[in-house]
């Protein structure tokens, strides 16, 4: 088969899978919807090593390959084929989200058999997939609006997935609503980068870009902003990020996938796919950069102080996309990339572990009341550990060599670039230290009730689950926690999926090992031969210096983590009552939400009920309408001889006035 | 031939439904739907897209000492908005026929003039003609609202009638003057076809006052803010079938009125008046949002959100340029399409929630719903102009056309687009999420329901995957009614890679 036939199977897989579970489900009983979705899954990311094969095979030069299937819209100023571009990029980011989505269907297999959405569950998950393959893939400007808006809806129908639950549903639409933002930002984008260079075909705007703009031109500069607009909402960066927290109200497959390994990184793909722009828009690309750094500081901060164990990784995500955003953006590509896969491998690992420690907990996240589930939970704490040491930045897991990859090629552009990447390196410390805390908090010290009872030999059950959001009665007949739910260490098809991660988790950075192998670049060339960043002289003195202060910062984070809640406990009580305001700051996440409502959320609805409630009354009801209205009804009074009172009567009237005024008009004429 | 056919079969059937009595009325009436839906698809099939321009053309000199035609065609501009009407009108009669009315044979007698009139002013081509049909068109909503309405119908019928009557009038007015000022400046003989008018403009000045005739007719019907006061009781009192018609084509003929008439034969006033018809589109997309997030009634939502709809492709018209003239020809068909499902799903939502459609009455009902929660899920992720769906590629050419001409206004029209989204999920999510405080009835759609809404759902469905037949067939048309105002703006109606680097 050719490159092109299989770029589409991957495409048709995951969109046929959705489609059959969807028109199947009153139908399809027991695991067979699972086993539906994980093998269309696992069919497209073959598909993707089909086309990753005969995509190597052709010359280096022509691997930019596009094919379209029919005309979409063609207007005067616009074409718009349904076509894709498949190149080294496009495949690398098929094969992470094929692959990662294969593991996590294939968790979720378990993960989800007590619940009442099943098949619902599954085949939301396809259509996601399909939606973000359909994102990395699109040929030009239009499609890739299209993947990134239906990535965006697929995320809020998951989101919301328990739909009983009112955080549930609000956490959908204010993520809905600001990856709506960022879908704007993406279609105006386009439209500046269309007025720019005629065209949508990503190809030809990459190749007329250079001749239409010069370096910084304002319109292109501006067109890379509102793209940057999107790649921030999506990507959960400060200040479009406040919906990522609140996102991990859905069920914890969909945090492993969409809002850690694979959704969230679009904004980095977005970059990274654009870069012969914004490599133009230098101006956009450090306002990207600096956007970057700051996530990253804002987050890891936060990630210190929350309780609530899931949002500690999806504070970690939003920190460590912070570094991805900054690479793409200063123009460090390969590393950025090869982050942005190393650190799906090890967060899926944090989250699907993380699973299994909620469902030990039965729906509890808290990490307060967590504790002592080391020795009850030996596989889950095995793949904390691993996915830990990867994020912290240990050597020798992969995360240590892709955080290292970044800043390396940040320093080595010397210039204001080297406050990045002190930045990196303050994160690195702060990702240590609450990564640890995590772990520390959750396995460590006194077992808690639940890791007691798990140690009898059976799962513990609330009396009654309650939301912890909003403390309101759990609706557990239909969903999870269900009274049939699993812990993941104990199922099959969980600790499988989890092992391969721990697996790639480790040994992921063997793709990239500086002087040894560097598959990645040499792959992503196609892609980016053309960036004048290509290449940048690699310092190898500033390499080593790099992966010792690296490694360092990581072991000492583990070992500040180790001392204060471990070694000694209450050290964080004293810490906190110390530093007081800070710690104030980071428990209101930089008040971020309360400063979005005062601006935003508020001004709207009052606006809304505003024009409701007085402008409604007062102006159109009262000035517009009643004024003519009371008027005709007067002269309707004159001739009330006339009306019978019979509604038919009077229209009659109404009609042969008209005439009449026709007749008069025309004679006049 | 075909076109009169076209023309007068809703209202034929209406009527013969009404000879041959209450048993036979729904089957004929049902029967004359799906044939006018049938003769509309196999016009369309038939329009040869190659040649272009209109086809199938009747011209007969009709009213001969005023120089009034009776002309009908089909062209690019029409075609997609006469199947968007038959499809409505086949939908709302089936929606009809499966519940019960008082008075059966007239209310689909006037169903039928009420689809009669909407086609004959898409396929009018004189100015005249256009005229009656325009006003004829909302005689047998009169009616519809004042014997089968709800609640408030007397206010309702009173404020559509003024309002409506004030903007008919003057357009009417308007009309005559078009002709006879054509015919004596140019000293020629009364004739109101429009393709003649076209090559007899009129002085700057005398356009002005014109087009404004003719704009608040449109405006009125359309409604923009601020003239929509009519909107809430008329909408609050239709019959929801009656309604799926009234919202889904009626407002269709005032935009498409804008695009046939009002650009093409005042284009100096058309390019004068550009800023404030931008405006009015602006404000209409913004009000009207604001005003669908914050009601609580089901109906409304639509109703409002038609509003900020039509903003839209006012601001796609008023562009001047091709893409957005394009954008809102193909968003009126979107809309149309959409509303219909919408307004359907309202009622269904009612049936399960006792009759009320207060949102604040309903909640959790998707739980038993499944097909319900996907059909309504589809239709309000169109209508907020979801990426994928032809609602987006109609809004994409509109914000484009607006962006090419007048960008701030495409800049602020972008809130509309997140107000949107706001408004739509939180109905959305209001009626079918959240916990069954309520205690409505979880069932499915039953195929009664299923019925009238799932050809909307597929419609919606294969325009998503290829908007490009209505978009191929639009192009020149499009083109040619915004180039002459176009002009007088002093605006490139067509954006090109070479216009634009010319310019820089």
């Amino acid at each position: 088969m050719s490159l092109t036939t299989y770029s589409w199977l991957v495409l048709a897989f995951p969109l046929a899978g959705s489609i059959i579970l969807g028109l199947g489900h009153k139908v399809l009983k027991g695991k067979t919807a699972g086993a539906i979705g994980t093998s269309a899954i696992l069919l497209s990311f073959l598909s993707g090593l089909g086309a990753l094969r005969s995509l190597q095979s052709r010359p280096e030069e022509s691997r930019q390959v596009v094919s379209s299937l029919w005309t979409y819209a063609h207007t005067g100023g616009l074409d718009v084929q349904f076509s894709i571009l498949v190149d080294p990029l496009s495949l690398l980011m098929v094969l992470v989200v094929a692959g990662v989505s294969t593991l996590i269907h294939l968790y979720s297999v378990a993960y989800m058999a007590s619940d009442e959405g099943y098949v619902r569950f599954f085949a939301y998950l396809n259509f996601f997939v399909f939606s973000m393959l359909m994102l990395v893939l699109a040929g030009n400007l239009i499609l890739l609006a299209v993947g990134w808006g239906l990535v965006g809806a697929a995320s809020y129908l998951l989101i919301s997935f328990w739909y009983r639950r009112n955080t549930a549903t609000k956490a959908g639409i204010k993520a809905f609503v600001i990856n709506v933002v960022g879908d704007v930002g993406i279609v105006l984008g386009a439209i500046v980068i269309i007025q720019g260079t005629g065209a949508v075909d990503l190809l030809t705007v990459f190749a007329k870009a250079p001749q239409v703009w010069h370096t910084n031109d304002p319109q292109i500069v501006v067109g890379c902003l509102l793209l940057m607009v999107g790649a921030f909402a999506k990507s959960a960066q400060v200040p479009f990020h406040t919906w990522l927290p609140d996102a991990m109200e859905g069920p914890t497959p969909v945090s492993a996938l969409i809002h850690a390994a694979t959704m969230v990184t679009a904004g980095v793909y977005l970059i990274a796919r654009m870069h012969p722009i914004f490599q133009i828009a230098t101006t956009a690309s450090d306002v990207g950069a600096i956007g970057g750094a700051v996530t990253l500081l804002v987050a890891a901060t936060i990630g210190l102080v929350v309780t609530d164990l899931k949002r500690v990784i999806a504070y970690s995500t939003m920190s460590q996309i912070g570094y991805m955003i900054m690479a793409v953006s200063a123009g460090v590509y390969g590393a950025g990339l090869f982050h942005l896969m190393t650190h799906a491998f090890f967060k899926a690992l944090l989250f699907m572990a993380a699973g299994s420690v909620i469902g030990a907990m039965a729906g509890e996240q808290n990490l307060d009341r967590m504790g002592g589930f080391r020795k009850v939970m030996p596989i889950t704490y095995g793949c904390f550990i691993v996915g830990g040491l990867a994020l912290s930045g240990i050597p020798p897991f992969s995360g240590f060599f892709s955080k290292d990859d970044i800043l390396l090629g940040l320093g080595a552009q010397g210039g204001w670039y080297w406050a990045l990447y002190v930045a990196g390196y303050v994160g690195a410390l702060m990702t240590a230290i609450y990564t640890f805390r995590m772990i520390f908090r959750a396995f460590h010290g006194e077992p808690c009730e639940e890791a007691k009872s798990l140690a009898d030999g059976r799962l513990f059950h609330a009396a009654e689950h309650r939301n912890p959001g909003d403390g309101t009665l759990e609706d557990t007949g239909v969903g999870y926690p269900g009274a049939k739910h699993h812990i993941a260490e104990r199922s099959p098809s969980m600790s499988i999926s989890m092992g391969v991660l721990a697996i790639l988790a480790t040994i992921g950075g063997v793709i990239q090992l500086p002087k040894v192998t560097n598959t990645l670049d040499h792959f992503l060339d196609p892609t980016f031969s053309d960036s004048p960043k290509f290449g940048i002289g690699i310092d190898y003195n500033l390499m080593a210096i790099g992966m010792v202060i690296g490694a360092v910062f990581g072991l000492l984070g583990i070992y500040i983590a180790w001392v204060i809640w471990v070694k000694k406990p209450g050290t964080s009580a004293r810490i906190q009552a110390r530093f007081a305001l800070p710690y104030k700051l980071f428990s209101n996440k930089w008040y971020f939400d309360e400063i979005i409502a005062f601006l935003i959320v508020r001004p709207f609805a009052a606006a809304g009920r505003f024009f409701q409630r007085t402008v409604e009354r007062v102006v159109v009801d009262g000035a517009i309408t009643a004024g003519p209205v009371s008027i005709a009804r007067a002269s309707s009074a004159a001739v009330r001889s006339w009306q019978s009172g019979m509604l038919r009567a009077y229209a009659a009237a109404v009609i042969v006035g008209a005439a009449l005024v026709v007749l008069y008009l025309m004679l006049q004429a | 031939m075909e076109l009169t056919l076209l023309l007068f079969l809703p209202l034929a059937t209406g009527l013969l439904g009404g000879i041959l009595g209450n048993r036979l009325v729904k089957p004929v009436a049902v029967l004359g739907g799906l044939g006018t839906l049938g003769v509309a698809v196999g016009l369309a099939l038939n329009y040869d897209t190659a040649l272009g321009g209109s086809q199938f053309t009747v011209d007969k000199l009709w009213v001969k000492p005023l120089g009034i035609h009776w002309a009908l065609t089909i062209d690019g501009l029409n075609l997609a908005l006469v199947v968007l009407t038959a499809f409505v009108y086949a939908s709302v009669v089936v929606a009809c026929a499966l519940r019960e009315q008082e008075s059966p044979r007239l209310f689909y007698f006037h169903l039928g003039l009420g689809a009669s009139a909407v086609l004959g002013a898409f396929l009018a081509q004189d100015l005249i003609l256009f005229v009656l049909f325009f006003d004829l068109m909302l005689v047998p909503f009169y009616f519809l609202v004042g014997q089968w309405g709800t609640g408030d119908r007397v206010a309702a019928t009173t404020k559509m009638v003024i309002y409506t009557l004030a903007g008919s009038l003057l357009m009417l007015a308007a009309a005559v003057a078009t002709g006879a000022l054509a015919a004596s400046h140019h000293g020629r003989h009364l004739d109101f076809l429009i393709s003649n008018l076209e090559r007899l403009p009129l002085g700057k000045g005398t356009q002005q006052w014109i087009f404004l005739c003719f704009a608040a007719a449109f405006l009125v019907k359309m409604p923009a803010v601020p003239l929509h006061g009519w909107l809430k009781d008329a909408y609050k009192s239709m019959p929801l079938p009656v309604l799926a018609l009234f919202s889904g084509v009626l407002s269709k003929v005032a935009a498409y009125g804008f695009l046939k008439l009002a650009l093409p034969l005042f284009p100096d006033a058309a390019a004068s008046f550009q800023d404030l018809l931008l405006a009015i589109g602006v404000i209409s997309i913004l009000y009207g949002s604001a005003l669908a997030f914050t009601t609580n009634d089901a109906r409304l939502v639509v109703g409002y959100s038609s509003i900020a709809q039509l903003g839209f492709i006012l601001l796609g018209i008023f562009s001047l340029t091709s893409d957005g003239a394009q954008g809102a020809l193909l968003q009126m068909v979107n809309h149309g399409v959409v509303t219909v499902a919408l307004v359907m799903i309202v009622g269904v939502l009612a049936s399960r929630a006792k009759g009320s459609e207060d949102l604040g009455s309903m909640g959790g009902i998707a739980m038993g719903a499944p097909v319900l929660a996907v059909v309504f899920l589809i239709a309000a992720f169109a209508n907020l102009a979801m990426p994928a769906s032809a609602n987006f590629i109609g809004e994409f050419l509109i914000l484009k056309g607006v962006f090419d001409s007048v960008t701030v206004v495409a800049v602020i029209a972008c809130l509309g687009v997140a107000m949107a989204a706001v408004y739509m999920l939180r109905a959305y999510i209001r009626a079918m999420h959240g916990p069954d405080t309520n205690g409505v009835e979880q069932r499915d759609l039953s195929i009664r329901e299923a019925l009238p809404i799932l050809p909307a759902i597929a419609l919606i469905l294969a325009l998503a995957l290829s908007p490009q037949p209505l978009l191929k067939r639009s192009e020149g048309p499009a083109t040619a009614a915004v180039i002459p105002a176009a002009k007088a703006a002093n605006i490139d109606p067509i954006q090109t890679a070479t216009t634009a680097q010319a310019k820089r």
